[in-house]
């Protein structure tokens, strides 16, 4: 076997002509800006202890995967997020998806749902805007319409809800589940709950300060998990997907989502809780983006960061809380309304980065998603891509086969490197909220995103169909329509809802939510008796901004 | 010394998606326009800042599948303050290219749908109100 003076010697000799070599470009860099050498050898990865810092799947520090089969044991969930018109029609749509091959559900929401608005409420026209999005839950019929006939004792479902209204949300369905005679170690799901997706990541009407959507986020983590509620659900998924959406690099992604989980940790042991009451529970929700190499290098890199930040700061006893576990949509800003069948090939590279990467569950995207929501056509072809990986391509039968390729090792160690730098700059200005009330990590993205307009439309970045390859007089694909009516029905369903219901009950239930906003205390008990009692969204968010107040933001007049 | 064009910009409803107005907002800042940007306000409040800061553009984005309704409740509120034609107007997100003649149709001059390089609604601003006396 060579070593490394003779690898050394030879790459010399391999190179000693370069000068006269010829290359597309003077520099090649990485989509996070990492320059990209021509070739990697041995050489590149000779400070990588195989035993210490890439070791075996399952076991620390889980570069290679945080089971030890991967999918020879259980291949990823497909999970396709979804919601459209109305819950009865998003139901069908859910049916359709689990016919195809679908294994696990989630839910996309309207902007109302987001927000914690009633469709009745004067609130900004939010009636135009009903069942546009995603599905309209602003009640527990709503839930109850959705999952209505679903197979919910074997598939788990996400609801795709933040701060605002996890608690409402979440409560709805676990009520629902409950009145099916579910018990509460059945109950198995995530709520993505995510405080960054509703501040740099969507800014949605009417949000709370940061501390106050903090709180919240840590209500629910500490009623499903330190207090056995649901001690299967996931409390809680750190969608760094949301704000790399952004335009914002893998560095940026993986170091912000560490940032913020911290955020969370500290506000539950500052609330009396051991790491060990609920750290487990915490999960990430990853985006796959255009960069293949550095995407599966950001994988590997992100659970090898979470068991170092684990083992170095909260040193847990429980071994399940130092495995990262993820789910990944495939990157929606990377998708072209031009030549929209391009979508289903950067889809599919996309989603093999993510199953080289090791992920838990995955999403992709539909080709037409860059013009509307998706068609059962195209939705139907993003479900095919996922199970040709599974069935047809082979990569499934083996445990994370990029590991050793000198490139992918020295990027996954470059990239940990400059996450964890970034990770440190927001943890030394004091954490993801102080960073969100000084503004730091809105300038962050408009930063990226003004570098990305940029990038594409000097040609820097290209962008097939929109500067480069682009075609003349192409035929616009048929959009899909969500349903016109869909207002009407859900503002006719909250009106039965509120003849039916004890208002009086609802009333003094909303007034014991006001007292224990005021006290700060947990708001789970009290929304889970509002909803099942037939509080509305609106109703319930209504209390949080008329106690806390509606936040300012640090950049908006 | 010349006028500048002002442009106010605004997200209608409660859509969150804010990455697409914001890019054009610091495109048309740096090819020397004034830009408001308003974040989250009634059409209403919107058409009153219009008239009030005499603006000449008004753009809005929508990533919420309701850009027909904003459109029309746009136009509405203009002329019931009597502004129907005072202003330049623009919609720019995600929506289909089959919506665009309707979006023209009642009155939203400038329609720009996902993949537009902001240098085209600079040209389009620009183009529009060359013979317009600004300001």
């Amino acid at each position: 076997m060579a070593d490394s003076e003779e690898i050394r010697r030879g790459l010399e000799d391999w190179s000693s002509d370069k000068e006269g070599w010829e290359e597309r470009k003077p520099e090649f860099l990485s989509d996070a800006g990492i320059p990209v050498k021509h070739l990697y050898t041995p050489l590149d990865t000779e400070g990588i202890d195989y035993v210490q810092d890439v070791g075996f799947p399952g076991q620390p520090p889980f570069t290679r995967g945080v089971y030890p089969t991967m999918y020879r044991g259980k291949l990823w969930t497909i999970r396709m997020f979804s919601g459209h018109g109305t819950p009865e029609e998003t139901n069908q749509r859910w049916r359709m998806l689990y016919e195809e091959g679908e294994t696990g559900f989630s839910a996309a929401v309207d902007s109302l749902t987001f927000s914690g608005v009633d469709p009745d409420q004067e609130v900004h026209g939010a009636a135009h805007e009903v069942g546009k999005e995603g599905v309209p839950l602003y009640s527990i019929r709503g839930v109850e319409a959705l999952v209505k006939d679903l197979p919910l004792e074997k598939m788990s479902v996400a609801l795709v809800v933040e701060p605002m209204t996890s608690a409402a949300v979440t409560s709805m369905y676990f009520n629902v589940l409950k009145a099916r005679g579910m018990r509460k170690e059945q109950l198995a799901g995530t709520t993505q709950n995510d405080i960054l997706t509703m501040t740099i990541g969507y800014i949605p009407w009417g949000s709370l300060r940061p501390a106050d959507l903090l709180k919240l986020a840590c209500d629910l983590i500490e009623y499903c998990t330190a207090m056995g509620e649901a001690p299967r659900w996931n409390p809680i998924n750190f969608t760094t997907y949301n704000y790399r959406e952004g335009g914002i690099d893998a560095v940026q992604e993986i170091g912000m989502g560490l940032a913020n989980a911290v955020a969370h940790i500290e506000e539950l042991l500052r609330r009396g809780w051991k790491i060990d009451d609920f750290v487990h529970r915490l999960a990430f929700h990853l985006s796959a983006h255009r960069d293949f190499f550095e995407e599966i290098a950001k994988y590997r890199a992100a659970r090898k960061l979470w068991y170092r930040l684990m083992k170095e700061r909260y040193k847990p006893e429980n071994p399940d809380a130092y495995r990262f576990r993820f789910h990944v949509q495939t990157a929606g800003c990377s998708l072209t309304a031009q030549q929209p069948m391009v979508n289903i090939i950067r889809t599919a590279y996309q989603a093999l980065e993510a199953v080289l990467g090791g992920t838990q569950s995955l999403h992709t995207n539909s080709y037409d998603e860059a013009i509307c929501l998706p068609s059962e056509e195209s939705v139907r072809l993003a479900v095919r891509t996922q199970e040709l990986i599974q069935e047809e391509t082979g990569v499934a039968s083996v445990v994370d086969p990029m590991a050793g390729s000198y490139y992918v090792e020295a990027l996954t160690k470059e990239l940990e490197e400059r996450i964890w730098e970034y990770f440190m700059r927001i943890e030394e200005m004091g954490g993801v909220v102080e960073a969100l009330n000084t503004g730091w990590l809105f300038n962050e993205m408009s930063k990226a995103f003004n570098k990305r307009r940029h990038d594409q439309e000097s040609g820097k970045e290209s962008v097939i169909g929109v500067n480069s390859y682009t075609l003349e007089g192409e035929q616009p694909t048929p959009p899909f329509r969500t349903n016109p009516n869909a207002a009407d029905i859900e503002k006719e369903r909250l009106e039965q809802l509120r003849s039916d219901r004890n208002g009086a009950e609802v009333a003094r239930l909303l007034d014991r939510l006001r007292k224990v906003c005021e006290a700060r205390e947990n708001v789970l008990p009290v929304v889970t008796e509002l909803t099942a009692a037939g509080a509305s969204l609106g109703e319930i968010t209504g209390v949080y901004r008329e106690i806390w107040g509606i936040w300012q933001l640090p950049f908006v007049a | 010394m010349e006028k500048k064009i002002r442009v106010l910009l605004f997200k209608p409803g409660l859509d969150g998606h804010w990455r697409g107005i914001m890019t054009v907002s610091k495109a048309l800042s740096d090819a020397g326009m004034e830009t408001i940007f308003f974040g989250f306000k009634t059409v209403k409040g919107v058409v009153e800042a219009a008239i009030q800061e005499d603006v000449d553009v008004i753009g809005f984005s929508v990533h919420s599948g309701a850009h027909r309704e904003w459109g029309r409740e746009l136009i509405k509120e203009l002329e019931a303050q009597g502004a129907r034609d005072d202003f330049l107007l623009l919609v720019g997100g995600v929506f289909p290219e089959q919506d665009h003649a309707e979006l023209r149709e009642i009155g939203i001059e400038g329609v720009f749908g996902p993949g537009t390089a902001t240098q085209d609604i600079i040209d389009f601003i620009v183009e529009k109100l060359q013979d317009v006396e600004v300001g």
